[in-house]
């Protein structure tokens, strides 16, 4: 071990590692895109249509790509994205249901996805729908995840359309009042 | 007769399913909590999703069009809620770039680290070091993965350029990997996978005498 210290500058020979330089502005630009990614599945996995989607993910990145700094590292990057994106998506329900932002759920504030592509938000739905009764369960899992018509539904419920209907809208309703840890 | 809420819900949930844009009417406010949990679902059906390629390019066509020279500031960057949210994911990450910033400019990750008062701190003998192969070394603060490559050796920092977690060697692999979010790098710092995240920081490293000596603090 050494303790007399050394100016921080080396000679250059001594750096035997890879540096890969690119100009500051794509490489800024090229980490926000992927980063992007996420903030695509995120938006996605909100509004549930790939148009809607992708207008808001655009609109995330033509407002928050050029405030980014120079230098900021992916975790910057992502945090400001994330903020943006809720903001967006915010906006989105509010001109969509007409509702001043203070008037929507706080549900609709979004936390920030933890893990990558938003595999959170598809477990959490999982889990949500682990939380209801059968009948409830079982009408949005063959209507949302295995995209029955409602006939299909009615049939494989050996019920009708009428009451499907309406067990859809109960059970929506109840979804959307389970709460959980974390 | 106004339409029944069951069916308001049913007509959104249909539109949904479909692949169409989520368009509401006057009163589908009523539902409100239905309709975002129906788009929720709707989403969840085809798991999560990536960008259509054609919308990437586009996207990234923009962004290549977006002028540079409006970079934020570090005050922009804090009244925008960016320290804030950043944070949550990543503090000491963050924290460290603005900071450092005032230092280095021009600094961005995978740059060199270049601590200040940095002094040479003896890790270890070459001998000790398997080629090919990348050690975790403390240099005081700076933590590093060490790489001997015949007689030459290189470092990366041992923290993920993504998320503010220490990295470890996975030797059947060959790759420096990440716990946090299991992203891989060479031992050279470069991302591996599809998804490249920024190189890992170079550490500055050299071979005198036989000993290996990485700069630290």
């Amino acid at each position: 071990m050494t303790s007399e210290p050394r100016p921080p500058d080396p000679p250059e020979e001594a750096v035997q590692g890879q540096v890969v330089e690119l100009p500051a502005a794509s490489r800024v630009a090229d980490m926000a895109i992927d980063e992007l990614e996420m903030i695509y599945a995120f938006i996605y996995s909100r509004v549930g249509n790939r148009a809607d989607a992708e207008d808001l993910t655009q609109q995330v990145a033509m407002k928050a790509i050029p405030r980014l700094r120079q230098g900021s590292p992916a975790s910057a990057v992502r945090g400001y994205l994330f903020a943006t994106a809720r903001s967006v998506l915010g906006g989105f329900w509010s001109t969509r249901l007409g509702l001043s932002e203070s008037e929507l759920h706080e549900d609709l504030a979004m936390a920030m996805p933890q893990s990558g592509y938003s595999e959170e938000s598809v477990e959490r739905v999982r889990q949500v729908l682990e939380q209801l009764s059968d009948n409830y369960r079982r009408v949005l899992e063959l209507r949302f995840l295995h995209g029955y018509s409602l006939k299909e539904v009615a049939a494989e419920m050996r019920s009708t359309v009428g009451a499907v209907k309406v067990m859809q809208l109960r059970a929506l309703r109840a979804a959307a009042k389970v709460r959980l840890d974390g | 007769m106004g339409e029944r809420p069951e069916s308001r819900v049913d007509r959104i949930v249909s539109g949904l399913l479909r692949g169409r844009r989520l368009k509401l009417r006057g009163g589908d406010a009523e539902e409100k909590e239905a309709i975002v949990m129906a788009a929720r679902l709707a989403a969840a059906r085809g798991g999560p999703q990536r960008m259509s390629p054609a919308f990437r390019q586009r996207l990234v066509k923009q962004l290549q069009a977006t002028p540079p020279e409006s970079w934020m500031t570090r005050r922009a960057a804090l009244v925008a809620g960016l320290g804030v949210v950043a944070g949550a994911v990543g503090g000491g990450l963050l924290g460290r770039s603005l900071d450092g910033s005032g230092t280095q400019p021009g600094a961005a990750a995978g740059h060199v680290v270049r601590p200040t008062n940095g002094r040479w701190v003896d890790v270890g003998s070459v001998a000790d070091f398997v080629p090919g192969e990348a050690r975790m070394v403390k240099a005081g603060a700076v933590g590093a993965f060490v790489t001997r490559n015949g007689d030459s050796v290189s470092a990366v920092s041992s923290i993920c350029s993504d998320l503010p977690c220490e990295l470890w060697w996975n030797s059947s692999q060959h790759s420096l990997v990440c716990p946090c979010h299991n992203r891989a790098f060479t031992a050279q710092g470069s991302s591996i996978g599809t998804y490249k995240l920024p190189s890992l920081d170079v550490v500055q490293v050299r071979v005198r005498e036989g000993r290996v000596e990485v700069l630290g603090v």
